[in-house]
């Protein structure tokens, strides 16, 4: 019991553990843990999955680099009330991934560092970036970080599911052109597979509705947004909510399942279409590679969301590093995660292999990108993705805002006007008190 | 006395009940992930296999977490018995002006709860940039007022004539709190060691908000992180590996030293 | 002389309350007071905006969110506390013995609470899935269709509560149990000599000698389970449609999601300030039944 008392002593005492002789680098990131899998390997190329392909780049970063320390903090996603804590406590990493739509947010409370002259001198400089990825990173002329990609919700389909409903010609899937198409089809997929069309992680998460309500109603030329303020009740904001209200009605999509679940019954063949982003096309087209299984033979495709209204448009947002402003990061530190910069701008074309559109035109350009499995359907996405704009600000608490009240009105608890007008009057209530 | 066998019967019925949970998780660690991809139901195919925790022994950060969750409950356990034992001598023994006041005032802490001074104490270590350390977790639970409530009526307890013979012979009241009475007072502070130690390990709101280094998780925020990236961990069997490795060792000392433990909840909630 | 001693050093005595006093203000009163002032305020994590004096309180009682975290804690209070105190009574009735396998069974109804929320929470949300959790399962196998309780707004809040039962069973069933082992045998020899019934024994000896350790499992648990947290951010997310939100997830998201630190230390006063209208409400009711 007495020696008890002489451990908080030797606890304090004992509590840092840099090395001197090496420049420490944090790299905090999303994409998950897969420290099973990839925890050692450093092949970037022979990775797959956001995970996978992340985690091999950093550790062959590491590998190439001794003479730094490299931290990696793995937060679990979004990971904005870690970086907060962090930005308050003036102990943030030294690179984040950051998405394009919470860039302003901590722009404008000066938490960032711009690094226009840094990119420029690793060579990556946003003349260089695609048109998105450059939107992403540029606010007040400045650029706030290095693109890491674009990426957008994306119908993926399982083609042997569509070849038995009659919903193939030439190869190539039959896509509704306009809400009662959709029906239609739905219809008649599930009349001849006896599976509902749409694949949905509809539970425990929110931003799967949000992004969905907004495609739609860009798709009408609808203005969510106007001067700073939300701007649903409009007859944009209830034909989307009244699409997938009835795609629920009729049992034309799964139901109940979370994120994973979803994923899961995807690759089971539980439905025609899975609503998910672009971050899947690489597990997915490996699937159909494989000779059983509900993809197996090529049975999988990739396009973008439909055109159901007037205009071709998705909902877009991106991920990017950045770097938060830490008082105590010396020169060193800095130049080591420039050199980080440097090795992951060299290395872009690998994280294209996720399905993520590429930050750097030069890449889409190329042959070598064109030639992975279905890209080529997604090179238009390149100019009809489409975020928010840069104004609205707090768009995560605004999505999960829009996304319960738009996931309450499709499972029919909540008539959709008085949803529409519950999601106005709460986003304003944000927006009103930033 | 039919009645009474039924309730028995209804009482181990539930008991069994209270394990089925435990031992569904159990068995779901046992299976190959992708076996559980496909069908959940494979659990009941009876191929089993160790390859989780062989994961979880090569890769898994679960070893990190359990020595950071060790580190915190030990340094806050000693802490609070240092603290509660000093000053429950203090208020029990001691004169100095205030000590009732005093006194009173430190019960009255006994009504606040987290979530009112939370905020701010993460205010507080913001400011002095002390987050994501382990001071950071073992501070703020030093300053809980069940211990020193503990130990003063303890020491209360104690017949004063053993102070009295030792005054007369000139000890000092160090040498009689630290010789005399310290060791009369082992079983509270049994109580109150396991009790602080329970609540440190189980501690979420403050390590998920104070320990957001991955580094620096303790396990209870290393479990709930694994919940969050559910799709892309490692997968459902691994998944479970983590959950039992992460419940396994309180239930072990749980079954080792039971007594000590339900006397150490139940006596502090029956202050 | 004795009196000599004891007054000598009068300020050297205080040396031994002063380390604890320094971490307890540092630790509780500062930080109490530091909330409070926040609660008046226009924060962030990163700064003080401006004074607002009561308007974050005028606008906590006219948001609607809000307003029903506060409906789903009590909600919550009232699916939990009873079923606790009823079955842990009950459980320490028929427990309360010497036999081996009544000791095994005291075992395995505690063992739950020594485990972490966040464990509990992983635990039996395998559970509640309805694609592979063990209910959904068992109804596949049943040949019905599974029902996803976390995703239902009626049977949400009842999934967690069965969770935060399963989990916080052991401790009024303890509590019970030590009440029980103090009531003195000679009531018993008594109640014996007068053929009294079984239920007559229960009713007019057992329950009314521990009629203290009842208010205060009562006391115990609804403090506790106001301040429920860990289980509804891990279940469900507050949803579905914010039916499972409690207080604590509101000032949880409100300062670190949304960012209004001062918003949130507003909540954070009002649920102290029900704690403890609660404890005295228990308090005045107890005390006037004659057992403070």
């Amino acid at each position: 019991m007495r020696a008890l008392w002489l451990l908080p002593l030797a606890l304090l005492a004992g509590c840092s553990d840099a090395k001197p002789d090496k420049t420490r680098l944090v790299i905090q990131r999303f994409f998950g843990a897969c420290e099973a899998e990839y925890g050692r390997v450093a092949d970037i190329a022979g990775a797959e999955g956001e995970c996978g392909i992340m985690t091999a780049m950093i550790n062959r970063f590491e590998a190439e680099n001794p003479d730094i320390d490299l931290v990696e903090n793995i937060v679990f996603w979004p990971g904005y009330d870690q970086l907060t804590a962090q930005l308050a406590a003036n102990d943030a990493p030294d690179l984040v991934t950051m998405h394009g739509s919470v860039i302003p947010d901590y722009q404008a409370r000066n938490l960032l560092e711009p690094l226009d002259a840094d990119l420029a001198a690793i060579g990556a400089p946003p003349a260089r970036f695609t048109s998105a990825a450059r939107a992403a990173v540029t606010v007040d002329g400045h650029a706030w970080g290095l693109p890491i990609d674009t990426w957008a919700p994306l119908w993926h389909i399982n083609l042997n599911l569509f070849r038995k409903a009659g919903l193939v010609r030439g190869g190539k899937p039959i896509l509704p052109r306009s809400p009662e198409e959709l029906y239609a089809q739905a219809q008649q997929f599930r009349d001849r597979t006896g599976k509902p069309y749409l694949v949905q992680g509809a539970a425990n998460e929110y931003a799967g509705f949000t992004r969905n309500f907004y495609t739609f109603v860009m798709q009408q030329n609808g203005a969510l947004f106007r001067n700073g303020r939300a701007n649903f009740r409009t007859a944009e904001g209830r034909n989307a909510l009244q699409l997938f209200k009835t795609i629920y009605d009729r049992d034309f999509t799964t139901k109940n399942q979370d994120y994973s679940a979803a994923v899961a019954g995807f690759l089971n063949g539980d439905g025609g279409v899975f609503l998910v982003g672009t971050w899947m096309v690489g597990t997915f087209d490996a699937k159909s590679r494989e000779t059983s299984g509900a993809l197996a033979n090529g049975g999988y495709t990739v396009m973008p969301y439909p055109r159901l209204f007037q205009r071709a448009a998705t909902f877009a947002d991106g991920h990017n590093w950045v770097m938060p402003r830490n008082s105590r990061r010396t020169p060193e530190e800095r130049a080591a995660a420039m050199r980080f910069l440097k090795f992951f701008a060299g290395h872009a074309r690998h994280w294209a292999r996720t399905g993520h559109l590429p930050a750097f035109q030069a890449i889409i350009d190329s042959a070598e990108w064109r030639a992975l499995p279905h890209r080529d359907n997604l090179a238009i996405l390149a100019t009809t993705a489409q975020p928010l704009p840069k104004e609205v600000r707090r768009q995560f608490p605004l999505e999960t805002i829009v996304g319960t009240e738009a996931a309450s009105a499709i499972s029919g608890a909540k008539p959709i006007d008085r949803t529409l007008s519950n999601m106005e009057r709460r986003v304003n209530d944000v927006l009103d008190n930033l | 006395m039919t009645r009474s066998r039924l309730a028995i019967a209804l009482v181990g019925l539930a008991a069994m009940l209270m394990l089925v949970p435990l031992l569904w998780v159990l068995a779901l660690s046992l299976k190959a992930n992708s076996e559980l991809m496909a069908d959940t139901a494979s659990v009941f195919n009876g191929r089993f296999t160790l390859d989780n925790y062989r994961n979880l022994f090569g890769n898994g950060a679960v070893f990190r977490w359990i020595s950071n969750s060790l580190i915190v409950s030990f340094g806050m356990t000693a802490g609070v018995l240092i603290l509660a034992s000093l000053a429950g001598y203090g208020f029990a023994r001691l004169e100095f002006r205030g000590r009732e006041m005093l006194f009173v005032i430190v019960l009255l802490g006994l009504a606040v709860p987290e979530q009112a001074v939370i905020i701010a104490r993460h205010q507080m270590f913001s400011w002095l940039g002390m987050h994501n350390s382990y001071p950071a977790l073992i501070l703020p639970g030093l300053s809980a007022p069940f211990g020193v409530f503990l130990m003063t009526q303890y020491f209360r307890a104690i017949p004063k004539d053993i102070d009295e013979a030792a005054l007369l012979d000139g000890a000092s009241r160090f040498t009689i709190f630290w010789r005399l009475l310290l060791p009369l007072t082992i079983p509270a502070q049994a109580t109150l060691g396991i009790f602080t130690f329970l609540h440190a390990w189980n501690d979420y709101w403050w390590p998920l908000i104070s320990a957001t280094n991955k580094e620096m998780f303790t396990l209870t925020v290393g479990i709930a992180s694994t919940q969050m990236n559910f799709a892309q961990t490692e997968g459902l069997g691994f998944l479970m590996a983590q959950a039992v490795f992460a419940g396994a060792p309180m239930l072990i000392v749980y079954l080792f030293f039971q007594k000590y433990i339900v006397q150490a909840v139940a006596g502090a909630a029956g202050r | 002389m004795a009196a000599a001693m004891r007054t000598r050093g009068d300020w050297r005595n205080a040396l031994f309350v002063a380390p604890y006093l320094l971490v307890f203000v540092v630790m509780l009163v500062l930080p109490l007071a530091m909330g409070m002032w926040l609660s008046t305020t226009k924060s962030d994590l990163f700064g003080t905006e401006r004074w607002v004096g009561l308007a974050n309180f005028v606008r906590l009682f006219g948001d609607a969110i809000f307003l029903q975290t506060v409906g789903n804690t009590f909600v919550f209070v009232l699916l939990t506390v009873p079923f606790l105190t009823l079955a842990g009574l009950g459980l320490a009735l028929v427990l309360n013995r010497q036999e081996r396998w009544a000791a095994v069974l005291r075992t395995i109804f505690f063992a739950s609470t020594v485990l972490s929320v966040t464990v509990v929470t992983l635990v039996w949300r395998l559970v509640f899935l309805p694609d592979g959790g063990l209910l959904g399962v068992t109804a596949e196998a049943l040949g019905k269709t599974p029902i996803a309780f976390l995703n239902n707004e009626k049977l949400a809040m009842p999934a967690i509560a069965i969770t935060t039962i399963w989990w916080c069973i052991g401790l009024p069933m303890v509590l019970f149990l030590a009440a029980l082992q103090q009531v003195p045998r000679d009531l018993y020899e008594a109640a014996a000599l007068d053929n009294a019934s079984r239920w007559t024994t229960l009713t007019r000896i057992t329950l009314p000698a521990i009629r203290r350790t009842f208010f205060l499992v009562i006391i115990v648990e609804v403090i506790l389970q106001f301040q429920l947290f860990g289980q509804a951010q891990l279940m469900t997310l507050g949803g579905p449609n914010n039916a499972t939100r409690p207080i604590v997830l509101f000032i949880y998201e409100t300062g670190w999601r949304q960012w209004e630190l001062g918003y949130a230390a507003a909540a954070a006063q009002v649920l102290f300030a029900m704690i403890l209208i609660a404890a005295m409400i228990q308090y005045r009711i107890s005390s006037r039944k004659g057992v403070a």
